[in-house]
């Protein structure tokens, strides 16, 4: 369903996602081969990187990171892969299979420098400390640059300028990331095409709004630790998912990723309906959609909500609740599952 | 564990006699015996109804001074010595990457000058800016905990005492995850700045708190639990406050201490200051040798009490605070290897300080090195392993002695 485009009209989709693009680019990315003495510079969030060329060896410090680059085609560039939460998308494990696993956790200072990459990527800053792989300075004295997806720091990223800054979404965000990876690896194309895809899929999300009635109230519950609900709150990617279907996150008013709230505050705002994060790849107990609605139905108080008597909840990955190369597909899940539940005309 | 105020030599009663004594049991292992190892030592109290109180054993000859003991000292130090210089060099090669002696010797003679060709930058970069500085600064954080819980166990007459037993550390974390998880500061000070100010503050808080009336061990310490206490929770609170799991991943790893982030320019300050420290600590000997049988004695021993306990109190504060920025609070090496030292040379500080420090290093390069490789490929902080590591070596070390 991500490729149903052909390359046809990439470079128009290239140019439009270009547009308030805060990446300033430079240098001739025009060519999918990887030709040499090519330079680009692009900046990732706040540091400016320059190559020569594409780069040969890349090391991608957690999942998010490794399935863009499967995604894009560019296992041939990696040295190596790091930090897997849970099991790699069927589509990608072919290639995958040619990579080398670092480190199943994050990676050491020491392991990334001993890979020799000349590349590196991660979603977090968090990753570049002294304590991890090294501060993003360190690793650029020693000419190895560092990507972060522009998800981790959007007041880096805005569109527009001046006084006329806006924050982007987080779909943008991801698709700023394909498309200066396209320009630093040389696959400008296989970006594009990707930005094209996942556009039309949210285009397609989008236009479920217009036959929703009554913006419903959504929480998607993502994980439950010892009885403590995390709950996607504003700045969390489901947030913008909820706005694009035309439904609305209840705990917008709280402008974290993943707070923690309890049972009582969920039923409060009595949803509509609830997302249910199944998080069974990472097989933690707890962690199946089917353990949560187990607890959901064992809490006195929310067994007696409206949405919990009347069933209505939709089972959606946890994994696509995160930013990532694979998060658009929640939306046609959603969608789906709103029109099941009776809220799509 | 009270200074007994007032109470001299003459009006001891039997009761203050036991529990002078059961001090030092636990400091003055050696004492126990009666006369001191080597006569620098005040005399403990002899109080009559001592070698009545069952569990305290009298003279029965094991814990006599060993003829031998001024010469094995000498030995001892070398011994050591050589030792903590052989775990250094053996431990560099140890790490979630291997690295091979040549490797070693050819970074480090390019770092030093000589004509040799270089590394790869990158694994140049992973010899020569991560593991040497951080075996040195597991060495360095590790003599300067073990010297620090020594004299503070002196100054304050508790063998429970280890250097974050005054709030150093809490405030340091406080101090790290205002950095870390709420990024105050974050560009300009980073962890070690953060945690370092952190200590500072909380440090300042302590003098405040103790600024008028004494400074006998009772209030020290408990005025320490307090400072400890209000950062720990202020910490707590941080965390939990703000829910970004990634940022409270993050900033765990230096909670428990990890020798991770050090690099040459935190080894360097860490350096110097230990050096410092300890000269001022060692030079101190006698003060310490005094305040470890009470207030009153060092008194008699013509030691400006008050003064000198600030001095003592302000220099391990400011060594700890350094080792704790850097690494994080490392626990249990401040509180044991100074016990386990005593064991062994006695409890005069002239030789148990310097002993302390050798020990401590040791100890530590050896368990940062395990760190590194016990859960390869993952790092697991050093914090964790210095209690799983100490605990069997210190009950060898209790049993050798029979004391198990």
């Amino acid at each position: 369903m991500r490729h149903p485009a052909r390359f046809g009209i990439a470079a128009l989709t290239l140019a439009l996602t270009a547009v308030g693009c805060s990446s300033s680019g430079s240098g001739s990315a025009s060519d999918d081969k990887a030709g040499g003495g090519r330079e680009t510079t692009v900046t990732s969030c706040g540091r400016k990187l320059s190559f020569d060329g594409p780069p040969e060896r890349t090391v991608a410090l957690d999942q998010s990171s490794t399935e863009v680059l499967l995604e894009l085609g560019l296992e041939d560039r990696m040295a190596g892969t790091s930090n897997l939460k849970t099991k790699i998308a069927p589509e990608y494990r072919t290639a995958y299979a040619k990579v080398d696993v670092l480190s199943p956790k994050i990676l050491t200072g020491e392991q990334l420098r001993a890979a020799t990459p000349d590349f590196t990527i991660g979603g977090f800053t968090d990753y570049f400390t002294k304590d991890r792989v090294g501060t993003r300075e360190e690793l650029a004295d020693l000419g190895l640059p560092s990507f972060v997806s522009a998800v981790d720091c959007p007041k880096q990223n805005t569109a527009g300028s001046g006084t006329g800054k806006k924050t982007k979404s987080p779909f943008e965000l991801l698709f700023q990331d394909y498309t200066d990876l396209g320009r630093i690896f040389g696959a400008e194309k296989r970006a594009a095409k990707l930005v094209k895809d996942q556009r039309a899929t949210l285009a397609t999300a989008a236009k479920t709004a217009d036959k929703v009635k009554d913006e419903p109230t959504v929480v998607w519950l993502y994980s439950v630790y010892g009885d403590t609900p995390y709950v996607a709150g504003r700045s969390a990617i489901p947030s913008e998912m909820s706005r694009t279907v035309g439904a609305k996150n209840a705990f917008d008013d709280i402008d974290e990723d993943w707070p923690t709230v309890t049972w009582e505050q969920i039923a409060e705002r009595d949803p509509d309906f609830l997302v249910i994060g199944d998080l069974s790849e990472r097989g933690k107990p707890g962690d199946s959609a089917a353990d949560k609605l187990k607890a959901i139905r064992a809490n006195p108080v929310m067994s007696k909500l409206a949405a919990v008597e009347k069933k209505r909840f939709i089972e959606i990955p946890g994994t696509e609740m995160d930013p990532s190369v694979r998060t658009v597909n929640a939306l046609p899940r959603l969608t789906s599952g709103m029109k099941d539940l009776g809220y799509v005309r | 564990m009270s200074a007994s105020p007032d109470t001299t030599r003459a009006t001891h009663t039997a009761a203050a006699a036991v529990r002078d004594a059961a001090v030092a049991d636990l400091l003055h292992p050696s004492a126990r015996g009666g006369a001191p190892a080597t006569g620098t030592v005040p005399e403990v109290p002899e109080a009559p109804g001592v070698s009545e109180v069952p569990g305290v054993p009298g003279a029965d000859g094991r814990d006599a001074p060993h003829p031998s003991r001024r010469l094995s000292t000498g030995g001892l130090y070398l011994l050591t010595g050589l030792v903590l210089l052989l775990s250094l060099v053996a431990s560099v090669r140890i790490g979630t990457t291997d690295v091979s002696y040549a490797d070693v010797v050819r970074t480090a003679g390019f770092h030093l000058g000589l004509d040799v060709e270089p590394l790869p930058r990158l694994v140049d970069s992973l010899i020569w800016e991560l593991r040497v500085p951080r075996v040195l600064m597991a060495a360095l954080v590790g003599a300067s905990l073990a010297v620090c819980g020594a004299a503070l166990q002196a100054i304050t007459r508790n063998a429970l005492a280890d250097p974050y037993l005054l709030g150093i550390s809490s405030g340091a974390s406080t101090g790290a995850v205002t950095v870390v998880v709420l990024g105050v500061g974050s560009a300009s000070l980073g962890v070690t700045g953060g945690a370092f100010v952190g200590a500072t503050v909380s440090f300042a808080l302590l003098m405040l708190l103790l600024r008028k009336g004494g400074l006998d061990s009772v209030r020290v310490v408990l005025t320490g639990v307090v400072v400890s206490q209000l950062f720990t929770a202020l910490t707590s609170l941080v965390l939990m406050a703000s829910g970004d799991a990634e940022a409270i991943r993050a900033i765990t790893q230096w909670l428990l201490g990890s020798m991770a982030p050090a690099r040459w320019d935190t080894t360097a300050v860490t350096a110097v200051v230990t050096t410092v420290g300890l000269l001022v600590l060692w030079l101190s000997s006698a003060a310490l040798d005094g305040f470890s049988f009470g207030a009153d004695t060092a008194s008699s021993l013509g030691v400006d009490v008050r003064t000198t306990r600030w001095t003592l109190l302000v220099v391990t504060s400011l060594m700890t605070a350094v080792a704790v920025a850097s690494v994080g609070a490392i626990g249990f090496v401040g509180l044991i290897v100074p016990h386990g030292v005593r064991f062994l040379v006695g409890p005069l500080h002239r030789l148990l300080l310097p002993l302390s420090a050798l020990v401590g290093a040791v100890f530590l390069v050896w368990t940062d090195a395990l760190a590194r490789v016990a859960f390869a490929p993952q790092e697991v902080p050093v914090g964790v392993f210095t209690a799983l590591l100490g605990v069997p070596l210190f009950l060898l070390v209790l049993r050798r002695r029979g004391e198990l």
